[in-house]
């Protein structure tokens, strides 16, 4: 569907040819390359494997999971297959091999890969990813984005609901507690959305430091949520918890359109706002016992 | 609006687009690597310029393609002319090359440095004082010209043909020079191939006739490496990326190599046998699959010439294919991977456990090898035929994932001129000692020419410098300073080398952008041709200029060589008397000189199927198609052609002898394919031989004796070296029994990724990033000797030494050390190339030798602001001139390894010190030629050489026979 492939060029960096593409989509003029880097390269990667790895981090077993599904249609996979542009195009593809298809047999077997494709590999993450891009993108951007969920949606509507939720999500471990594991780890495993629910980009971390009243140090993200916490842990426990229901709340938006996956989300969200609650509540109860301690 | 009418909007809209030939979506680089800029816009891109940042200033480029020059491989370079200066500003990767796709390696970007090289010679000189005394004046192209011509055509009147000779490295062209030459009448064709890959050469030549192998790497399950092929090599770069995408696919990559190399670090398995135990390892994976009968059976029966091998060897054996399984379980019986393991130091269990991973190969098997073992070693030419054993045991030849044959995939186009074969026979190249040499003995030229065996009235060199790139550089000098062997010595060079200084003319040509050619390779399974072309020649043609020659547009006076060969060539015979002038005249306007737009016009319009039709579709000329994209694939999946049924009319009054071989009446049909393939014998009545009978069938089979796939070389048996008839190992000059114990060998061949053999001093980026070649030595070696990284150490040849500085790694196998090409570049004066070359001495006492450096690479100042910058002083050390001549007996190549002795320098070495006796070289020479069997002995037919095999330059047939009465060759 070229709908997909003309979708799929935008989400990398502008070229000149690039203009005729988002013309015909309607969506305006190109932005410039800064914007482009400001919104994909340094808050948004859009790669699949950030936002249903277990590390959250780039490549890894969620990378060569999408490169298995190219394997498993016999294609080479490509170096980045989890890229979203790359993804997107194979899903185009894969619509026209459904629509081209000789016999009714060949037809089932590509609206098979077609529907597992999307909801293995694209719905799992892309309704948060794009809920997320509306938050913090401009206006072409965020464009984009509502043009390409209004497209998914209307595709879930069209291959019909998936028989069970992909296993990466349901089997997805939860967030690191530290009252049990390390601080650090607890931290890192915040930063994966397939562990905590929530996506937190850089963007978010400079408006928690405005309204923490803290400074906010350059490094990765792991390390400027972590120079915040040393600041003000109590703060940031809690901010974080505001965050993680406020998330909750805009994916339940999203269940009319993508049913279960987004209930999966939203109730990763859910559980990680409680985690929250109750570590800020364990440390308000530390906290004290110490004062009572220092007054005896 | 709806999303169906928005995805039909879409769809229109990209329709509507590409009607017009222009992209609609740009390559997503997260694909293909890089993005490209679209075609439609080359002739006029805009870039930001990057030194203006942070402003954003635009600048305008045409974009035109060439060929790299930077190795062999021909990757598609786009240059970036600046439509203002019009200069080159930058060279990326061609997207249009079917070979390279795009990608390129930091020598092809490096053109830029040399075409800006500050010290580049820009203008014809000709000696002034001595020979080698360094003193020029600037001379014009017309004195040159004359006086070249004038000599040249003296030495063809008076019947001197075999005076004149043209040497050459890396050709970079598809028979262009070997036409000029053939032209002449003359058989001057002298190669560096025999410094090369002659030893591959033969190893795949006596398999299947044709003598380079073209591996199907991306499609392969199984890919076995006898080489650091995935960062150096021909054609690495194309083979490289085929050789990843495989990989990422599943296939298993195994490399022999003694080093660590980055090759070695991307293998699954990673062997380093001691140097040329190779084979016998090959061999052991050969009887491996023998044993087991896991070999593809009946390939072997359809496609070996075990027949012949039957009746010739074992005549008392009935003739079936059963018999001949029984004879080749027993004749590899003994190759057990134990005494592989004896052999090479490599455990019988990793050798056996790959062994097993060649068996699961099928026909998805690609191998390669090209120099390393096979170029280092005596009998190194068995590493390249076992190494095909192990294609032709599991039928993968020709096959997805297998190996070609490289003919089938080249295309060689037809030009406008064919001279016949030249009726003489130069025993300066093809001597009589070395029937079976694949190529011209040409690093024995200053021996030959001692010996007595002749004299040169003008020689030329093009790509090549003897004097540092051959072993024995000293006896070349020798050779070069000596007037009554050598008249007149023309260098074709664009930048200074070590051998120019010794020449009485230096003729500057034009570096990869800025000379014409045509190129096509086996880098895959198809047949491609790539168009090198002088971009500033294009460019200003674009803009409306008519350019009448390249010297025009090159910087200073600089030429190219097609226009001079052309023009030398016309003036050799000027009136047309001597019937030399006509293949450099114009059929246009006939009177008139080719002129190089007519040269290669006519051979896209006539002789490369399919591009008049595909230029016309972007209303463009063929010439003018391939100005502008500079390559074009002819066919894509030539698969394999010797199972292809000959065609009826090819099939006329057909005769098959017992072997199978069938030979017709029928005239051989035209074909604008002129790669070279070997003339197989017509039969007895005259028939020529067509093809192979295959189960009742005739099918085309392969270009060698038997049509078959030659197991058996009766070729082989017959001139002397029976016991090769077969694939077999023979022990190497430094296998440890020939070798005394306290030597060692000593690897000098590999290759560093960014350099380009002796043709990259004058690349600035290519200098700063490699520019140096210690020792490597194991840890445990090092430790033996008390030498740490560093230190200088004494290298002992059997001619010499050289002082040079070890490094001390785990990276090499113990009790081996190697030492890297391309360095130790060294000039006289200061006329050189200052980047890359030290200051050095020469002593010469007789026929002792001596080299010490006075100055290494210094910051200088130069129109290019970089050459202050130069922050590294040592280029290396020249060990090259330390080894004396080793020409294996058959195939002719000149054995690299050295058997030397390391140990700590003495006081009073310096650094780069090279010391010499010539007298000791000369012995070598002589011991090495008493292992030849001569022609005059061991002929079978009275000729010089089988007439079958390949010869760069073929004379006619007449002149193959030996003369009645055997000339007095040799020294004594």
């Amino acid at each position: 569907m070229e709908l997909f492939r003309a979708l799929a060029c935008l989400v990398e960096p502008p070229r000149t040819e690039s203009a005729r593409v988002a013309d015909a989509l309607g969506l305006g003029a190109l932005p410039l390359a800064d914007e482009y880097t400001k919104t994909f390269v340094f808050q948004l990667y859009p790669y699949a494997s950030v936002y249903l790895g277990a590390e959250g981090m780039l490549g890894g077993e969620a990378r060569d999971r999408v490169a298995g599904f190219w394997r498993a249609l016999g294609l080479v996979p490509p170096a980045e297959a989890d890229h979203l542009s790359v993804m997107l195009a194979l899903y185009a593809r894969l619509c026209e091999l459904e629509e081209d298809a000789n016999d009714a047999r060949a037809r089932e077997g590509w609206r098979a890969a077609r529907k597992a494709f999307l909801w293995e590999h694209l719905l799992s993450w892309l309704p948060a990813y794009l809920s997320k891009l509306e938050e913090i993108a401009t206006d072409f951007y965020r464009r984009w984005g509502a043009l390409l969920k209004d497209a998914l949606a209307a595709e879930a509507l069209t291959v019909g609901q998936q028989e069970s939720l992909a296993l990466h999500l349901r089997e997805a471990p939860g967030l690191v507690d530290p009252r049990e594991g390390s601080t650090e780890d607890f931290l890192r495993s915040l930063l994966a959305p397939a562990r905590s629910g929530i996506i937190l980009v850089r963007a978010d971390f400079s408006r928690a430091a405005r309204e923490l009243d803290a400074g906010t140090r350059l490094g990765e993200r792991r390390f400027v949520l972590q120079t915040l916490f040393e600041q003000d842990a109590r703060g940031v426990l809690s901010w974080l918890g505001q965050e993680a229901e406020r998330w909750a709340a805009r994916l339940r938006l999203e269940r009319a359109s993508f049913g279960a996956v987004a209930r999966a989300w939203e109730a990763k969200a859910e559980s990680t706002s409680r985690l929250l609650a109750e570590l800020k509540a364990t440390l308000e109860e530390d906290s004290r016992a110490g004062e009572e301690f220092a007054d005896a | 609006m709806s999303l169906k009418k928005l995805n039909e909007r879409v769809s229109a809209a990209r329709k509507e687009t590409e009607a017009r030939g222009e992209t609609f979506y740009p390559g997503p680089s997260r694909i293909h690597l890089a993005a490209f800029p679209p075609k439609e816009r080359w002739d006029d891109w805009v870039e930001l310029d990057s030194r203006a940042w942070p402003r954003r200033e635009e600048r305008r480029y045409m974009l035109v393609p060439t060929t790299c020059f930077n190795c062999e491989s021909a990757c598609g370079l786009l240059a970036y002319v600046d439509r203002e200066s019009l200069q080159v500003q930058k060279f990326e990767g061609n997207p249009e090359h079917p070979g390279s796709r795009g990608r390129n390696c930091a020598k092809g970007p490096a053109t830029l440095n040399q075409i800006t090289d500050p010290d580049r010679i820009l203008f014809p000189l000709k000696r002034a004082g001595r020979r080698g005394e360094g003193k020029w004046v600037q001379t014009t192209w017309d004195e040159a010209l004359d006086h070249i011509a004038a000599r040249i055509r003296k030495a063809i009147t008076e019947d001197r043909h075999n005076e004149v000779m043209y040497h050459v490295g890396r050709p970079g062209e598809d028979g262009f020079t070997e036409r000029v030459l053939a032209a002449w009448g003359v058989d001057g064709h002298n190669s560096h191939t025999n410094v090369c890959s002659s030893s591959a050469r033969a190893g795949y030549q006596y398999w299947m006739g044709l003598d380079r192998p073209s591996p199907d790497h991306a499609n392969a399950r199984v890919i076995f490496l006898i080489s650091s092929h995935l960062e150096t090599g021909h054609y690495f770069n194309p083979h490289a990326q085929r050789i990843i995408e495989a990989k990422a696919e599943g296939a298993k990559i195994i490399v022999f190599d003694t080093r660590l190399s980055n090759t070695a670090t991307h293998a699954d398995f990673w062997v380093a046998p001691q140097p040329g135990s190779e084979a016998a390892i090959v061999l052991s994976i050969a009887n491996y699959l023998i044993q087991h009968d896991l070999y593809n059976r009946e390939f072997v029966r359809r496609w070996w010439n075990w027949e012949e091998f039957l009746a010739v060897e074992q005549p008392e054996t009935e003739t079936t294919f059963e018999n001949f399984e029984l004879s080749l379980k027993k004749l590899y019986a003994d190759y057990t991977f134990e005494f592989a393991a004896a052999e090479s130091g490599v455990e019988a269990t990793v050798i056996e456990e790959i062994a097993k991973v060649v068996a699961t190969a099928g026909t998805r098997f690609s191998s390669h090898n090209w120099r390393s073992a096979a170029a280092g070693n005596s009998g190194g030419w068995q590493v390249a035929r076992t190494l095909f054993f192990l294609n032709t045991l599991l039928g993968a030849v020709a096959t997805e994932g297998g190996v070609y044959p490289n003919a089938w995939n080249k295309f060689v186009p037809k030009p406008i001129h064919v001279p016949g074969h030249p009726h003489t026979w130069n025993e300066l190249t093809w001597a009589r000692e070395y029937p079976l040499a694949m190529n011209e003995l040409s690093f024995l030229l200053p021996h030959f020419l001692k010996d007595g065996r002749g004299k040169l009235d003008t020689y030329f060199t093009r790509v090549y410098n003897p004097v540092w790139t051959n072993p024995d550089g000293f006896s070349w000098v020798e050779m070069l300073t000596d007037e009554s062997l050598i008249g007149c010595y023309v260098a074709l060079t664009p930048t200074w080398n070590e051998t120019s200084y010794f020449a009485d003319y230096i003729l500057p040509m034009g570096h990869g952008s800025e000379r014409h050619d045509i190129h096509s390779y086996e880098t895959h399974d198809a047949q491609w041709l790539g168009f090198r072309q002088p971009v500033l020649r294009e460019a200003r043609e674009r803009m409306g200029e008519k350019i009448g020659s390249t010297r025009d547009v090159n910087p200073g006076e600089v030429w190219e060589v097609n226009e001079f060969w052309l023009e030398l060539t016309w003036r050799i015979d000027p009136d047309g008397s001597l019937g030399i002038r006509s293949f450099a005249e114009s059929k246009e306007r006939p009177g008139e000189r080719l002129t190089v737009d007519e040269y290669y016009g006519y051979i896209f319009e006539n002789s490369v199927p399919g591009l008049p039709e595909r230029a016309a579709e972007e209303n463009l000329t063929p010439l003018e198609f391939m100005r502008r994209y500079g390559a074009f694939e002819i066919k894509k999946k030539i698969g394999a052609v010797y199972e292809e049924l000959v065609p009826e009319e090819e099939l006329e009054d057909v005769r098959v002898d017992r072997f199978g071989r069938a030979y017709s009446r029928a005239a051989k049909p035209a074909s604008p394919n002129v790669v070279p393939i070997p003339t197989i014998d017509p039969d007895a009545e005259g028939r020529r031989f067509v093809g192979v009978q295959v189960d009742a069938e005739i099918r085309r089979g392969f270009p060698t004796p038997s049509g078959r796939l030659e197991f058996y070389s009766k070729t082989l048996a017959d001139w002397g070296w029976h016991e090769y008839a077969v694939p077999t190992y023979i022990r190497s000059h430094v296998h440890p029994a020939n070798m005394a114990d306290d030597q060692t060998v000593l690897i000098s061949t590999f290759r560093l990724p960014v350099q380009i053999h002796t043709r990259s001093a004058n690349a600035k980026w290519l200098d700063e990033i490699a520019h140096t070649n210690p020792l490597w030595m194991h840890n445990s070696h090092a430790a033996r000797l008390g030498v740490r990284t560093g230190d200088l150490v004494r290298v002992e040849t059997e001619t010499g030494y050289f002082v040079v500085r070890a490094w001390v790694t785990e990276g090499i196998k113990p009790g081996v050390v190697a030492c890297s090409h391309h360095m130790g570049r060294w000039k006289l004066s200061e006329a050189g190339q200052r980047q890359m070359m030290a200051t050095v001495k020469l002593d010469h006492e007789g026929t002792q030798w001596g080299l010490r450096r006075e100055r290494g690479a210094q910051p200088y100042e130069s129109n290019d602001a970089d050459t202050q910058r130069i922050w590294w002083t040592d280029v290396g050390v020249h060990q090259n001139l330390t080894f004396p001549v080793h020409p294996d007996p058959i195939s002719g190549q000149h054995c690299w390894h050295q058997a030397v002795r390391v140990r700590r320098a003495e006081a009073g070495d310096r650094y780069g010190d090279i010391s010499v006796d010539t007298a000791k070289s000369r012995e070598v020479y002589l011991k090495w030629l008493a292992m030849t069997r001569p022609a005059d002995e061991f002929s079978p037919d009275g000729t010089r050489r089988p007439y079958w095999l390949l010869r760069p330059l073929k004379p006619s047939r007449e002149v193959y026979r030996l003369p009645e009465q055997p000339e007095p060759v040799g020294a004594d």
